[in-house]
């Protein structure tokens, strides 16, 4: 019991340790690129609490929301078309596996030059290199449905849209999430990617434009507002998923100590 | 599996019905715009093909991805297995690995570009770190997944602690390993292109970035369909070559007999 809480207090504790040991040895630093944790917490209260927060983190927040929105609509509702149609998988599979093969920051440069430097632009890159992941997780996850389930449906005759939303919908939702959740990862790398190249405004742009001016801490200001948002993305999404997939997640905890 | 005549009848016709449409739209409302033709793509995939300066940073972008790779699984593998065999390590970085773990490398972009400069070196940092905290973890998972009752075989034989590491316990978490690394291999990859878009590291995001700040967009769609055929090679080789390295292990055993 002892050691437990002993293992414990090491785990909450080192995280704790390492940031005072920054903070510590930080504390008198000349050299340009590491600055005192100090000033960089103090750059982030000017920048982000709260004189840029809805000039820029709202707006990139805001990008990122829209865009992971579209995609997974577009990606599960396509993934179930190419999964029950067989034309449309003979059609389109080719394509999306090649589509998804190029670097989703590489497609912002393309819609730079269709749309230009606005938001529609960021919008759409974030929505067509996140809709990858899900799509195929999709596919993936309907096509592993189990058969017996299938027969049975088949055999209560069940319409489409039941079929759909009472069998096909909840077996494939744990691959749909884990789909959701890579998508996740992917909107969150091509919002800042979009917001770094070229002259625009969001948590990215700030950050490259004041590495680009020698203003260090505001660098770090950004570079840690950045990691803060996709660590609790990350948590949110994992909440959500946990909701939503209780049952599966309740399923397989008792199958595992059975 | 064998794919069917007709199937790859369909898979072309799709292909050859999406490049048509590309062609109508460059060519009728689009015209003259940003969007160029599939002839003037293809053209200009045929005159970059042959240069030598396209080669160079192929095989630039290749080498970084590959070295990033190997240099973080060697690092990961030795770091995992540390972590994993030790309850107290395991206890005390398991908060800090979980948070680093959502927070993609491109957030750090700016700061390395800043301390290495657009160089070759900045572009392998980002995807040695980008790619270790993945096998890491999963190294930790394969550590823990190993057979206790065959541990205490081992030990009740007499082995000693580095030869169990070597003999029980290694070759139980290489398939969890293989895993890690199929799945880095893309993202080193990816990485590679985006710290030359972004931060002007050299190889083919660099090429992206000069086409597409050039205005010269024919090119810019050449080369972004040689890095979709790049992404595509690399996911085929890896998978390869985890099957060769794993041939022995239960989820691949099935595929060797068929």
């Amino acid at each position: 019991m002892n050691r437990k809480l002993l293992l414990w207090l090491l785990g909450a504790g080192t995280p704790v340790l390492l940031l005072l040991l920054w903070w510590a040895t930080s504390l008198q630093s000349t050299d340009t690129f590491f600055p005192p944790l100090k000033d960089i917490l103090q750059s982030f209260q000017q920048l982000w609490l709260f004189a840029h927060f809805q000039s820029d983190v709202l707006v990139s927040l805001g990008n990122l929301l829209l865009g992971y929105a579209m995609a997974s609509a577009v990606g599960v509702a396509l993934g179930f078309v190419i999964a029950l149609v067989l034309v449309a998988r003979n059609v389109l599979e080719p394509l999306i596996h090649f589509l998804r093969s190029i670097p989703p920051v590489a497609l912002v440069p393309i819609f730079i030059s269709l749309v230009g430097f606005g938001t529609e632009m960021r919008v759409f890159s974030i929505a067509l290199a996140a809709l990858f992941p899900t799509l195929i997780a999709t596919v993936d996850g309907i096509r592993s449905v189990d058969s017996g389930l299938k027969d049975v449906a088949r055999v209560y005759r069940f319409t489409t849209v039941e079929k759909v939303t009472q069998v096909y919908l909840p077996s494939a939702a744990p691959q749909i999430f884990s789909g959701l959740q890579v998508s996740l990862q992917v909107a969150f790398v091509v919002m800042i990617a979009s917001e770094m190249l070229g002259p625009s405004q969001g948590i990215g742009a700030m950050t490259l434009l004041a590495q680009q001016s020698f203003m260090i801490s505001d660098m770090w200001a950004g570079i840690l507002l950045l990691g803060v948002i996709g660590f609790a993305a990350n948590i949110v999404f994992s909440l959500i998923r946990r909701r939503v997939l209780a049952w599966y997640i309740g399923s397989r905890r008792l199958a595992r100590s059975s | 599996m064998k794919i069917q005549p007709k199937t790859l009848l369909t898979s072309a016709a799709g292909f050859l019905v999406a490049v048509a449409a590309w062609q109508l739209v460059a060519t009728g409302p689009m015209a003259g715009g940003p969007l160029p033709t599939v002839t003037s793509v293809a053209v200009n995939l045929a005159a970059v093909v042959v240069t030598e300066a396209f080669w160079t940073s192929l095989a630039t972008t290749v080498g970084i991805a590959l070295l990033g790779l190997l240099t973080s699984a060697v690092a990961g593998i030795a770091l995992g297995i540390l972590v994993g065999s030790f309850e107290p390590f395991r206890y005390a970085t398991v908060a800090v690995l979980e948070f680093l773990k959502p927070i993609p490398p491109i957030v750090i972009l700016p700061l390395v570009v800043l301390v290495l400069g657009p160089t070759g070196q900045m572009s392998w940092f980002l995807v040695f770190l980008g790619c270790l905290l993945p096998i890491i973890m999963q190294t930790v998972d394969g550590v823990h997944d190993a057979d206790p009752v065959a541990r205490d075989t081992a030990r009740s034989y007499g082995l000693k602690e580095p030869e169990i590491l070597l003999r029980v316990v290694l070759p139980s978490a290489m398939p969890f390993i293989g895993t890690a690394i199929r799945v880095a291999a893309p993202g080193a990859l990816i990485i590679t292109v985006v710290a030359g878009l972004l931060g002007g590291g050299p190889g083919l995001g660099q090429s992206i970035y000069q086409a597409q700040a050039g205005g010269d967009y024919p090119t810019l769609y050449a080369l972004v369909i040689v890095l979709g055929v790049l992404g595509m090679f690399f996911q085929g080789a890896t998978s390869a070559v985890e099957r060769r390295m794993l041939h022995w292990h239960e989820s691949f055993r099935e595929a060797a007999h068929r």
